[in-house]
This record gives C-alpha cells, sequence and structure tokens, in this order.
C-alpha cells in the first residue's frame, strides 16, 4: 500500500439548530493515501460534504463545531493548529473542488486573477511575470484550449465544463497532496462529466495526489475511485476497496443502492420487471432511531437492530472490507 | 378519428427573437426546436433524452403550448391543437398534464396538499360536491401511495420524492391522457429515484397512460421507455426503440452518450468515447450538421447541409440523420 497522507479518526460534528444539536457526522474514520482516490457515497444529508469541510476546517462555526475526534495530515492534528497554520495548508496542501463552478468563482475578477491569488497567497517568492506563466500553464494543463486569451475572461464567458476546469486549475496552483473534489460533475451534462473524470483521472497519475471523491453516482464511483466508503446518516456503514464492494456488498443499504440504478444490458431492457428499491427514506437526523440508522427500510432487520445491542461498529468482514451490520449479507 | 398514435409532432419549431441594439430590434433567433416531427403511441412512452441546452424542455412544454410554437403541427387525439383558442385549449389541457423537474418549486408552499389537488379540479369542474370530492383526493393519493392524512399537511412537511409524488397526483387528478414528464427524477436521491420510477410505470399500466418522458439520464429513459429521440442542439438525430438504440446505435452522438454514462461496475472498463469540446451556443449553430465539430467522423461533407432523416432498414422505428451512419 502506499504512503498514508491523511487520517480521519473517529470524527463528530454537531450542528445547533431552533431544535436542538443534531449529530451530521458521528464517529467517521478513513484515510487516503497518496496516489489513490478515496470515493464516499451518500444521499443527500448523510454527511459526506460535513466530513469534508471538517478536513478543511471550514465547518461554519456557529453553529457547526468539530465535537471529538482527529484529522491528522502527515502526522501533524489539523484540529490543534492555530488557524494561520491552517490558512497555510488550505489551498496550499488540501485543495478543494466544489459541485457549482458558477458560484465557486468570483464573478469580477478575471479567471487569470483569480489563479495568480492562490500563487500569490501560497506560493510569495514567485514574481508577478512568472505567476501569470504559472497560470497560463495550469490553464493548459487542465485542457482548456487558447489558454492565453482564456486567462484573461470572465467566469460568464465561460461554459460550466470550462469553469469546472478552471476550478481544477486553481486548486493544482500548488501541487496539493490532497484534493478533495465535492460533486465536482453532478451539475455537468455527461459528456462534459466524462471529460472532467477522465482529467481528473489523469492529473491524479501525473502529480500522485490522493483524492477525496464525494458523490451520489455510484457509476463515477465505479470509474474514478480505488476505495469507496458509503455513509448512511453520518456513518460510515462500509468500507472497501472499489471492486469488493461492488462484486460482494455486504451492507444492505449497499447492495440496495447497487441494485437500484437501472442497467441496460440487453436482457433486462426486454424484461421490464421492476426496479429493486430501498423502500421508505431517509430519516431526518432529528428522530434517527435508536440502534442502527437504517433499520425501518431494511429487509434484513433482526432484533438486534432496533437498539438493544446500540449502533452496530464498523468491522472487517474480510480482509480490508469493512461493515458496520449486525447481520451482514453473505 | 381513430389512429393508433395519441400524439403527433410534425415540423415543429420554436423560435426565440434575440434582441439587440439600443432600438431592441430583432437581430436573430435562437432556433430553440427545429423541425421536429415525433409520434407517441397511445399507452406508450416516448423518451426524450439530450444535453442542457438542446431544447428538449422547450419541445416538452410547445407540445402543451404552455411555449407557443413558432410553426408546425400538434396533433392530438387526431386533431390539431395549434390554432385552438384559450377555451378550447383548456378543455385539450384536461387531457394533457405536465410534471416538473423540481417538486420544491412546483408546489405552492402556502396551499395544503387538499388544495393543491383540488385546484385542477376546480378549473376543470370535475367531482364537484363536498363528498365526491374527497373520495377522489383520496382515491388519488392512495394512487401515489401516500397517507390518507396527508390533506391537510403543507408542502414543506414532505421530503423531495414524496412532493415528487403529490406533483403526480396533481396531473393525475383531471383523469389525463398524456402527460409530459419534464425530468421528474433528476432532482431526487438515488433511493428514491427507483421509487417513483416504478410508481410512473405502475400507474401507465393501471391507468393506460401515455408518457414523454424527458430526462439527460439515459439509463432511467432507457429504462421507463418504449421508444427513445435523442436531441442535439434542437434537432432530433436519432429515434429508435430502446433496445435498438442501445445496442445498435446509428449516429455517433448515441453512441457518445452512451458511452460517457459510467457504469456502476469497476470490472468493466468500457471503451469511452470522449468528445472533445462544448456543444455549440444554439444561438450560432455550426453550419451543416450542428454535431460536426465534435465528431470523429466528420467529413466535409457534414459541413455543408443538414443530413435528411434516414430510416434503418428492417426497422419500422429506427431513423437518424447522418451521413457517416455507425453500422
Amino acid at each position: 500500500m502506499s504512503e498514508k497522507i491523511l487520517e480521519v479518526k473517529d470524527l463528530v460534528v454537531e450542528f445547533n439548530t431552533d431544535r436542538g444539536p443534531i449529530t451530521a457526522v458521528s464517529g467517521v474514520s478513513f484515510e487516503v493515501f497518496k496516489g489513490r482516490t478515496l470515493g464516499i457515497v451518500g444521499e443527500s444529508g448523510s454527511g459526506k460534504s460535513v466530513s469534508a469541510l471538517s478536513i478543511m476546517r471550514l465547518i461554519p462555526s456557529p453553529p457547526g463545531r468539530i465535537k471529538s475526534g482527529d484529522i491528522i495530515f502527515r502526522g501533524e492534528s489539523l484540529l490543534d493548529i492555530p488557524m494561520d497554520d491552517m490558512r497555510r495548508i488550505r489551498g496550499n496542501k488540501i485543495a478543494m473542488i466544489f459541485q457549482e463552478p458558477m458560484t465557486s468563482l468570483n464573478p469580477v475578477f478575471t479567471v487569470g486573477n483569480q489563479i495568480i491569488e492562490v500563487l500569490e497567497l501560497h506560493q510569495k517568492d514567485l514574481s508577478k511575470p512568472e505567476r501569470v506563466r504559472k497560470g497560463i500553464e495550469l490553464l493548459k494543463l487542465v485542457g482548456i484550449p487558447s489558454p492565453q486569451a482564456r486567462f484573461k475572461e470572465y467566469p460568464h464567458q465561460l461554459s460550466g465544463g470550462m469553469r469546472q476546469r478552471v476550478m481544477i486549475a486553481m486548486s493544482l496552483a500548488c501541487e496539493p497532496d490532497i484534493l478533495i473534489a465535492d460533486e465536482p460533475t453532478t451539475a455537468l451534462d455527461v459528456t462534459i462529466q466524462a471529460q472532467i473524470l477522465d482529467l481528473m483521472n489523469k492529473l491524479r497519475d501525473e502529480l500522485g495526489m490522493g483524492i477525496i471523491f464525494i458523490t451520489h453516482d455510484l457509476g463515477v464511483v465505479a470509474e474514478m475511485c480505488d476505495d469507496v466508503a458509503v455513509m448512511y446518516c453520518g456513518r460510515i456503514v462500509e468500507k472497501s476497496d472499489v471492486r469488493s464492494i461492488f462484486a460482494h456488498p455486504r451492507h444492505p443499504y449497499t447492495k440496495g443502492l447497487i441494485h437500484s440504478i437501472p442497467s441496460y444490458d440487453s436482457t433486462s431492457i426486454h424484461k421490464k420487471e421492476k426496479l429493486p428499491t430501498i423502500d421508505g427514506m431517509v430519516p431526518s437526523l432529528f428522530e434517527l432511531p435508536a440502534g442502527c440508522s437504517f433499520q425501518d427500510r431494511c429487509g434484513e432487520v433482526k432484533d438486534d437492530c432496533r437498539g438493544a445491542k446500540g449502533s452496530p461498529k464498523l468491522a472487517e468482514v474480510s480482509s480490508g472490507h469493512e461493515v458496520s451490520c449486525f447481520s451482514p449479507l453473505d | 378519428m381513430s389512429s393508433e398514435y395519441l400524439l403527433e409532432i410534425n415540423n415543429l419549431t420554436k423560435k426565440f427573437p434575440i434582441k439587440g441594439g439600443i432600438l431592441g430590434r430583432e437581430i436573430g433567433a435562437v432556433k430553440a426546436v427545429n423541425n421536429v416531427s415525433l409520434k407517441i403511441k397511445k399507452g406508450e412512452t416516448l423518451g426524450l433524452v439530450g444535453e442542457s441546452g438542446c431544447g428538449k424542455t422547450t419541445l416538452g412544454r410547445s407540445i402543451l403550448r404552455l411555449i407557443e410554437p413558432t410553426s408546425g403541427e400538434i396533433i392530438f387525439n387526431g386533431e390539431n391543437i395549434v390554432n385552438y383558442n384559450f377555451a378550447k385549449m383548456r378543455d385539450v389541457r384536461r387531457k394533457m398534464q405536465i410534471i416538473f423537474q423540481d417538486p420544491y418549486a412546483s408546489l405552492n408552499p402556502r396551499m395544503t396538499i387538499g388544495g393543491i389537488l383540488s385546484e385542477p379540479m376546480d378549473i376543470h369542474k370535475l367531482c364537484e360536491g363536498k363528498d365526491r370530492r374527497r373520495k377522489r383526493l383520496y382515491e388519488l393519493l392512495d394512487q401515489v401511495q401516500l397517507p390518507k392524512d396527508a390533506l391537510n399537511k403543507y408542502p414543506h412537511e414532505f421530503s423531495g420524492g414524496q412532493r415528487q409524488r403529490i406533483c403526480i397526483a396533481r396531473a393525475l387528478a383531471v383523469e389525463p391522457e398524456f402527460i409530459v414528464c419534464d425530468e421528474p427524477v433528476s432532482a431526487l436521491d438515488v433511493s428514491v429515484q427507483a421509487q417513483v420510477v416504478n410508481l410512473m410505470m405502475d400507474l401507465q399500466k393501471d391507468l393506460n397512460l401515455t408518457y414523454l418522458f424527458i430526462a439527460h439520464d439515459l439509463k432511467v429513459v432507457e429504462y421507463i421507455s418504449n421508444k427513445v429521440a435523442v436531441m442535439y442542439l434542437g434537432n432530433i438525430v436519432e429515434v429508435a426503440s430502446a433496445s435498438e438504440l442501445y445496442g445498435s446505435s446509428m449516429h455517433p452522438y448515441t453512441k457518445a452518450l452512451f458511452s460517457a454514462i459510467p457504469l456502476p461496475d469497476p470490472t468493466k472498463k468500457q471503451e469511452r468515447i470522449i468528445l472533445q469540446g462544448d456543444i455549440p451556443s444554439p444561438m450560432n449553430p455550426p453550419q451543416g450538421c450542428h454535431f460536426h465539430p465534435r465528431c470523429w467522423l466528420a467529413s466535409d461533407a457534414c459541413k455543408g447541409e443538414y443530413p435528411e432523416n434516414t430510416s434503418v432498414p428492417g426497422s419500422t422505428t429506427h431513423q437518424y440523420r447522418c451521413f457517416h451512419p455507425l453500422h
């Protein structure tokens, strides 16, 4: 296994709301390795974005706070260091791209200006012309045609796919060790998504970054990721390498998710059978049942799941494959 | 007049004027929908796929005349409805309904579910009288699998999937024959998507509904549709039955669309066609075949004229518009 660059240990994040505190992330642990992509999958509200923002220490506080746990980046706890030091890491060593490229770029500055800003903050020894040259190089790296001209344009002059490329260029400006991508292709069309995924894979191999890829699309996970963590209601319910999780999901939720995607091998089209579904809906974080959060939607539910034994803990079922379920699937 | 087709669209075009200059004169037009012809059989589903900006939503709304088409014919139940006046159109709209993408934006937050579901029946004077109305409302909720106590609640009390069920119930309230479904599941979570898709397929069977199902997710469209039309920059580039389209697509764009979809199976690394560049602006589409700047098969012929509609020999449904078909 390659070098471990980031470790998240038992992270708990709480938010204060009008109806009392809720736990958005409860006891999440994962690792990121050099040159590998970790996929975090889950539905809305499962805590995947909050986990990512915690790594960057960007949880708005108040109302949010990291209650316990630790985030260790290259042997150093990110939760203990002062904000000034954190700023030196953020955008420099750990970079992040967001879902909406339109709202994450500043509309009143040129694209070039915004890339240079990153270099001004983190690479102070570069002279101005050097920064401009590097900025144009970055645009070229992410495959933007005529980078020289694009450098002077404003975000509104670019298409959605181009904007996302600019975001990636900005995040790569300082050659980060870790890139956190929070649903980077959800707002894009499939043909453009294919371009961006291809680009991210290429850059990961060239630059040897570790990527945390947050998505709800299992197709994208299968395509992009080496390791997968499936989140449900603030917990990781299953964690494994990508092949064994798709070939052999052990948690009923993971299995349900994988099977509810319509596939189009020729056999299924003619049968027109019903799509397998997961009954019910994601429970509100205010009304989580005692015990396993998935119990009310689970086809395999047993008495143990109803709270007598507490919440299931993540435990290894086969080498490298962890699942938090009292009766994991065979 | 009886025909096996419930809806026929002939050469439908919608142009949006572009205004410019100080005087706001018309300086051009965006052809959002360009000479589109489609037929939908009663009780079937036609899927319409394409990327953002290709005109699929405009087409869907033009059929209901929520957007006035510029030219062309819309033949519904054997009658051309394009020139119908407001009153006559209202009667037609009882038979045609629409479900929108965003279930959060398409329900009035100040109305109870009962009010929302009653409104279409008030307009069309259906199920009048308190008892009959109440019975009908319960029936509607039952059809979309929502509990009876939903009637007195407000939209914010429901999740996305439940709200989409309410939208479906509202469309069903007037007992339509035809429903335009404009991306009905794309705003929903994965586990809920499958539930709504199943519900829509059950309703179709029970009530003999005809759907135009608009989506950008080919997997869902493929699953729910009998026939699929692929749209690119205002033109239908290929129409085929769902299985033909996937198994033997003729148009390079269709093939690229399919290959761009990430499959949920890490062991299958499919050959991926990555299209270069973005979708051109519909204000100024490329000469000839609109797809040629991104097409790997493009030749000089493609830069001249838009290819004509060609039928695939031996197939009753499969048609495409391309000079260099793949098979």
